[in-house]
Formats: C-alpha cells, sequence, structure tokens
C-alpha cells in the first residue's frame, strides 16, 4: 500500500501550477487535501510522475463575500465550511451537509473543489452544490470560464477539466430569507460512500425550485424546474406534494435501469422533503 | 528524497524522505514513533489518525512532504494531555479497548469529540467516532468512556469548543512551508523503461489469449443495428479487423492478423486514472453463420492490471433488401489492480460509455461504407469525460423532452 515514487512540487500561485501543467510527458496530477486522491494513490490506482501540491496558492484558500453569493478557493475544508470559518449564506445547508461528509478527520484535509474534480458520484458536494445552484470558475492556458457544477461533473470520476486547466474557486449564491432546503443521503455505514441522496432548494423570492438525485453511477440528476415533482413545500407537512410517481419517471428517463436503485432515490428525496429545513 | 522538517510533539524533527512517503510512516520510520498504527493505510479504519495543527486527520493519506512546517502531535504526545489522560483512566474502566491496535487513533478522535461537541447524545458520539474501527469491543465500552469524559468535564463547567480552535482556512497542515518548485532531477521512473515493458506484456499474454476457450466475461453489453447496406459488405468490413478495431476509441493494431492473430493496444483514461492496455487478440469468423468473434486480452505494465475482451458480431438481412442488421455483444473482464477499485458500479458507467461509443462509431463507419467520404475521426485514446459529454447531451435532451412534452 506504497504510491509509485513520484516527483512533488508545491507552486506559489495558479500562474506556476498551470506551467507545470503544461509538461504533457509526463502524467501530472494536482493534489488538493489527498483525501480520495491519497487511497488511489496507496492503491496504486494512479501513479502519476508528478505531483503539484495547490495547498501552498494562497488564491486558493481565499473567501470573498458579496452581496448576492460567497466566492471559495477551491482549497476551502469541508471542516472551514461546518465550522462556519467560511461564512454561510445558505440558511445552514452547506454547514450541514459538510457535517456529513465522511469523518472529521477527513474533513480538516478534504476540500471542495478536490471532492467536485475528483467527480465521485457518491460525493455530498457535488449534488448539493447543484442543489443551491453554485458556479466553478476554471483557469487555463486560454483564460478562465464558468460553469453550473451539475456541468462541471461528466461522468463518474471525470470532470470537464480541459488539459492545463484547474478549478480555482466555488461561487455560491446567497438564499433569501424564504428559502428551504433538504438533504439526505443513505449510507450502509456512515461516513461511507452514499448509496442514494436527495436533495432541494426552493427559494420563492428567488423564483427557485431545484431537486437534485445523486449518488447516480454517473452524473446527478438534477430537475432544474422540480416545482412539479417537490411543489410547495409545505411548511407543515413538507413532503406533501411530492410526487414519487414523476420521480420514479425521472430517474427512468436519466438513464437508472434498476427499479430498487430508482426506489432508494425516490425514498432519499422525500426524506430530504420531510426534513426541509 | 527531500529533506522534510517538522515539529513532532513539540520538537524539531526532519529526515530525508521520499515525496511519496506518508505522514505514518515518516514517524514510524525515521522517527521511531510507532504509537501511530497502520491499518487499512487508505484513510478507512482511523488506526492512523493523529493531530495535524491541533486537528485530527489521518497521516496514511496525508504525505508528510505536505505537511512541511507543520504542528504534529501523536499519541505519544498526549501522556500529559487533560483529555487525553482523562480518556486513558475511562478507556482502562469501561474496558474501552483489548488487543490495542486501534486505540492510538480512538484515543485522537475521542479526544476530539470531548473538545468539541457539547452535549452529544450517544448517537452523536457513535456518528462521530464512526471513522475509528474497533474490532474487539464491539464499541460500547469506547462510547460510554466518552460519555463520562464529556459528562464530567461540562460538570466542572468545562465548555465545548464547536471549531477545535481553528482559525486558519484550508487543508490541516498546510500552508508553513514556502512554495517550491522543485524541476526534480528527472521523472521518478525513467520512460525508457515504461515503454520496453509492452512487448513484454504482450509476450506474457499471447499465452493466455490461446487459453481463453471457456472463459466468460464478467460483463457483457448487447446491442442492434441496423445498417443501410447489404449484408455482403457488411461481413466483408468485419473481416477488416483494423478497422473494426478502430472504433473502439483509444484502440489500435500493431499490423495485419497472421492466422487469426494480431496484436494491438487499448488506452483508457477514467479521471485520475490511465491505463495502456497491450496484448493479443484471436480473431475467427465462420461464413455459414455469417457470425465472428475477436477474442483478446492485454496488460497494461504500469498497473499490472490485465483485461479480457470479446466482440462477437452477427450479420443477417434487415427488414428490406439492401439492409443489414448486426448483433453486436462486448464482454470484458478486468484483473489486478485497476479491479482492486471495487466500485463496480463506476466501473459499469465507463464500460458503458466506451461500448456505447463503439457502437456509435461503428454504425457511422458502416453508414459511410461505399459513399466514398472519408471514415469518422475516432478519438485516439478513451478519453471517459469527452465522450460522456456527447453521450450524455442526447440523454439529457431525450430526458427534458419527455418532462417537458417538448423536443
Amino acid at each position: 500500500m506504497k504510491p509509485v515514487n513520484f516527483d512533488y512540487a508545491r507552486p506559489a500561485d495558479v500562474g506556476a501550477v498551470l506551467d507545470l501543467l503544461k509538461d504533457d510527458t509526463r502524467l501530472v496530477k494536482l493534489i488538493a487535501g489527498g483525501q480520495s486522491l491519497g487511497p488511489m494513490l496507496n492503491m496504486r490506482l494512479v501513479q502519476p510522475d508528478l505531483v503539484v501540491d495547490l495547498t501552498s496558492v494562497t488564491e486558493l484558500k481565499r473567501i470573498e463575500e458579496r452581496a448576492d453569493e460567497i466566492v471559495v478557493g477551491a482549497c476551502i475544508t469541508h471542516a472551514d465550511i461546518e465550522d462556519g470559518r467560511v461564512p454561510d449564506v445558505t440558511r445552514g445547508a452547506l454547514p450541514k451537509v459538510a457535517n456529513g461528509i465522511a469523518y472529521r478527520a477527513v474533513r480538516n484535509r478534504g476540500t471542495i473543489g478536490g471532492s467536485l474534480t475528483h467527480a465521485d458520484p457518491s460525493a455530498d458536494w457535488v449534488s448539493m452544490l447543484s442543489a443551491v445552484g453554485a458556479r466553478v470558475t476554471l483557469r487555463g492556458p486560454s483564460g478562465s470560464r464558468t460553469l453550473p457544477v451539475e456541468d462541471y461533473m461528466l461522468g463518474a470520476l471525470e470532470a470537464d477539466l480541459a488539459p492545463g486547466e484547474i478549478l480555482v474557486s466555488v461561487t455560491i449564491p446567497r438564499l433569501s430569507g424564504q428559502a428551504r432546503w433538504g438533504y439526505y443521503k443513505s449510507c450502509r455505514k456512515t461516513g461511507e460512500f452514499a448509496h442514494a441522496i436527495g436533495a432541494f432548494v426552493v427559494d420563492p423570492e428567488r423564483r427557485i425550485s431545484r431537486a437534485v438525485f445523486g449518488a447516480t453511477e454517473s452524473r446527478p440528476v438534477v430537475v432544474a424546474d422540480a416545482r412539479h415533482l417537490i411543489g410547495e413545500v409545505d411548511r407543515t407537512a413538507p413532503a406533501r406534494d411530492f410526487d414519487a410517481a414523476t420521480a420514479d419517471a425521472t430517474l427512468a428517463d436519466g438513464g437508472m435501469a434498476d427499479a430498487l436503485d430508482r426506489q432508494m432515490h425516490v425514498v432519499a428525496l422525500r426524506r430530504a422533503l420531510e426534513q426541509a429545513r | 528524497m527531500k529533506t522534510v522538517a517538522l515539529t513532532v510533539n513539540g520538537s524539531v524533527a526532519a529526515a530525508a524522505v521520499e515525496p511519496r512517503t506518508h505522514l505514518a510512516d515518516f514517524l514510524r520510520e525515521t522517527q521511531n514513533l510507532t504509537g501511530t498504527h497502520l491499518g487499512c493505510e487508505h484513510g478507512v479504519c482511523g488506526a492512523c489518525t493523529l493531530l495535524i495543527d491541533g486537528v485530527p486527520a489521518r497521516s496514511c493519506i496525508t504525505f508528510a512532504a505536505m505537511c512541511e512546517g507543520a504542528e504534529i502531535t501523536t499519541i505519544e504526545g498526549l501522556d500529559h494531555d487533560e483529555i487525553a489522560t482523562e480518556l486513558r483512566a475511562a478507556f482502562t474502566r469501561e474496558h474501552g479497548l483489548q488487543c490495542g491496535y486501534c486505540t492510538p487513533g480512538m484515543i485522537v478522535s475521542a479526544r476530539d469529540v470531548v473538545l468539541r461537541l457539547e452535549d452529544p447524545s450517544e448517537h452523536d458520539i457513535r456518528v462521530a467516532m464512526s471513522g475509528n474501527l474497533c474490532r474487539c469491543t464491539g464499541y460500547v465500552g469506547i462510547v460510554r468512556a466518552i460519555q463520562g469524559v464529556i459528562a464530567d468535564r461540562r460538570g466542572r463547567g468545562i465548555r465545548a469548543i464547536p471549531d477545535g480552535g481553528r482559525q486558519v482556512l484550508g487543508p490541516a497542515g498546510s500552508g508553513h512551508a514556502a512554495a517550491t518548485v522543485s524541476p526534480a532531477a528527472g521523472p521518478a521512473r525513467a520512460a525508457a523503461s515504461a515503454k520496453a515493458t509492452p512487448r513484454q506484456a504482450a509476450a506474457t499474454a499471447t499465452g493466455a489469449a490461446h487459453a481463453g476457450s471457456g472463459w466468460k466475461p464478467q460483463t457483457t453489453f448487447n446491442q442492434s443495428f441496423t445498417v443501410a447496406h447489404p449484408v455482403d459488405v457488411v461481413w466483408d468490413f468485419f473481416g477488416r479487423v483494423g478497422e473494426v478495431a478502430s472504433c473502439l476509441p483509444g484502440a489500435s493494431l500493431a499490423g495485419e492478423p497472421v492466422d487469426g492473430h494480431v496484436e494491438g493496444a487499448i488506452k483508457v483514461r477514467v479521471g485520475p486514472i490511465a491505463a495502456d492496455f497491450h496484448g493479443v487478440a484471436d480473431v475467427t469468423r465462420d461464413e455459414a453463420t455469417r457470425s465472428g468473434t475477436i477474442i483478446g486480452s492485454g496488460k497494461d505494465s504500469r498497473s499490472n492490471s490485465a483485461t479480457r475482451g470479446a466482440i462477437g458480431y452477427t450479420v443477417k438481412p434487415g427488414e428490406s433488401p439492401g439492409r443489414t442488421r448486426v448483433d453486436v455483444t462486448i464482454g470484458f473482464t478486468l484483473t489486478g489492480m485497476l479491479a482492486q477499485f471495487s466500485r463496480s458500479g463506476l466501473v459499469q458507467d465507463v464500460a458503458n460509455r466506451l461500448i456505447g461509443a463503439f457502437v456509435q462509431n461503428l454504425e457511422a463507419r458502416l453508414a459511410h461504407q461505399g459513399d466514398g467520404a472519408p471514415a469518422p475521426a475516432v478519438a485516439a485514446e478513451f478519453d471517459a469525460g469527452s465522450l460522456m459529454a456527447s453521450l450524455f447531451r442526447d440523454r439529457i435532451r431525450r430526458f427534458f423532452a419527455r418532462l417537458f412534452g417538448r423536443a
């Protein structure tokens, strides 16, 4: 369980990272907290020639709070969000989800950018940040681009990262005072990979109603206008309008063939609604 | 080798280690601090948990070089720590350990629970401790010990510190050392040796392809489609193995088949995983049934993994004259290092995308038969991402069409 021998670089800024990525004669892997890449390196599933440590790049550990959103650097950890070192703009949604990621010892190193780029379908951030409507900003040799979190993930373990590009920040919109959210994941053991995730955000003031089925075997199934699926999210009976048949059909259309699998995802979204905050 | 200097239990500790050396090995091998235990060595069991800059972290998946300048506290450094002292007494009292292998990690995580959680229920404690596995006690004693220490401390008016006292952003242990972009003395493994192996691998795989008569693939996938060409044309196409292979993204042949035997390679890239399988394939064709098989096996020397795959095809007349129905069966088995990646669903997702692309390319190639147009380009390497984009766009479009009743 030892990785192959690799070279190590710790650049000071994004420009230096991009320079290192230009070398296409070597297999270069970026590492932030290393909580997903570390195990894969130890198991030699990944055998890079060069590992580039992003954690000395101060830009990637910065946060910038604006009137209607907050921009968090790619190397912000789950614990930073859980503990409130990153101001919460989501009415408790992100701290609560962060609190449920793996274990505290992992959350102290694992990062938001690393999780999104690793693109494990079972990970929490890709599902919850899709529900919230967050965007990622990438920087590469030909400049910068911004895209929705759900578009950044292309499939299992595959992010939309062009050669030489890195994820620099995640922009999270501020939910209004009326916004409500829910998140439920089904795990056989606490902290392990989820088998089904349900998440939703409704924000009438911002005319948003989004629902997400996560922990599929590929990208999450995002319903950008979920009014027909989850309805009003009533204050006293939040799951009252939930349409399980539509949820099941949505998953079937999304390519989920196994009925049991669909059932788990339908239940996950229903429970997310029942636990609406 | 690179000198890494850290503060361990209050003193400076420096040693020359390879960049791949994780923190637990650094401590155990160079500092003789063997209280940090290694269990699973991939971040699951929690035995190696220690404090980095005062907060718990997994030392088996944290590289020492990434913690340059950080403050590390191991179980040996907690001898005089107030909470750890109380926990040791409570673990003894409540039978919180038997063999002791998990105990150093348990104490570090338990200390964090005592420090951060104000008034946790038994359930809260079990959830918070779920990243530390114990195979002896059944956890009852461990949970009781933690409950006891918390009740006692809160009774003495000591409040919890929910953020554990951490003030800075980013991964624990990072940000202490100056940036270094070490150009390094060249790649860790010489490129030449990596290039030399495929031939050898192909030779080893030769026997395997032959011995494969009774082999059944782990995963199979069937697909049928119809093309607007006569059966004879399509049957001839399948006889040109090189063209069929080129429909499989990343696949290439070393030459034309000799006696139904051909050497080839396939490159696959899935997220951080890159594999380059070199091997051989056996080709059989049966004129009578208009069916054939291409059975290949190959090895990826870098990951020491092997794969075997079979493509079966049957061509028959379609519903109208001049049309041909093609039934394709694709199966594969993966063994070795890459197969350890025990997330079969993800492997299936990737395989489905690869096979989907193969069938698309096959249809496109066949559609171009005889119309003089150049054959469509095929990716030189299977990149799950770029393929996914195109395949998924279709799926999404269909999905929304169904959902909102419009195309």
